[in-house]
């Protein structure tokens, strides 16, 4: 699986998953699976670091749409860091520039939570 | 489709999971480079084949098993005709959900047509046939 998924925890109630490779139909279920234990165990605010994510499509989208909305539910949130002019294209055309906040660096974004 | 016969032509039978789907698109990768687009354009092309095996593979509605997903490049000096088509050979799936209930299939249906040309959709349910053909032309 061309997918690599690392996460850390820089502060209480915090967590940065780091993603690199290929987000697609084949390995988005596990991205989704992160998400969802991560929500589960009590962590809602939630930083989605795509700078080494080198292909992305819309069942990857499709789960940072749905990790957004369960941790907004949760009352946290869902960051996502995207210094990849490819990938913050892929957002851009698909409109969902407008329903995240899209930071360079993971400094700004967990700033922003 | 092609009018004319097109100056090359590659295909491509993948079983219909979403382990090979990657596969589709390294083959499309290849196909595309030996052509003059640019950098971008390839990579755009790239993702649309991406959501379109997913597409078809969505089609089957969970029964993928032993189906296989079909490609074919058609290879013009000004463009890129590529089919994505199930060939299923056993009983049609059940019927699968329109895409209007599925965000990410909604998702996908949208990439595919800002980043195409062109994109016709042709499904016979009833016989089991999804196909989609997709049109990139090289800029002059």
């Amino acid at each position: 699986m061309n997918l690599r998924v690392e996460t850390h925890r820089p502060r209480e109630g915090v967590a940065v998953i780091s993603l690199g490779g290929e987000v697609d139909v084949y390995t988005s279920p596990r991205v989704k699976q992160e998400v969802v234990d991560l929500l589960s165990n009590g962590t809602h605010k939630l930083v989605v670091d795509l700078s080494g994510v080198e292909y992305l499509d819309s069942t990857g989208l499709g789960v940072l749409i749905g990790g957004l909305k369960r941790a907004r539910e949760r009352e946290g949130d869902l960051k996502l860091v995207c210094d990849n002019l490819r990938i913050h294209r892929i957002f851009e055309i698909t409109g969902l520039t407008k329903i995240f906040d899209i930071h360079r660096t993971e400094g700004e974004a967990l700033d922003k939570l | 489709m092609s009018e004319t016969k097109p100056l090359a032509e590659v295909e491509l039978r993948i079983p219909s999971r979403p382990e090979y789907v990657g596969v589709a698109r390294l083959a499309i990768l290849g196909v595309a480079s030996r052509m003059r687009f640019s950098y971008d354009e390839v990579e755009d092309i790239r993702l649309a084949v991406g959501e379109a095996c997913t597409r078809s593979i969505d089609r089957l509605n969970g029964a993928a098993d032993g189906q296989t997903i079909h490609l074919r490049c058609l290879i013009d000096a000004n463009r890129l005709t590529i089919e994505v088509r199930n060939a299923l050979t056993e009983a049609p799936p059940r019927e699968a959900p329109p895409d209007i209930l599925n965000p990410e299939a909604e998702l996908g249906g949208v990439l595919i047509r800002i980043l195409m040309d062109e994109v016709h959709t042709e499904d016979r349910p009833e016989e089991g046939v999804h196909l989609m053909r997709m049109v990139k032309y090289v800029a002059r």
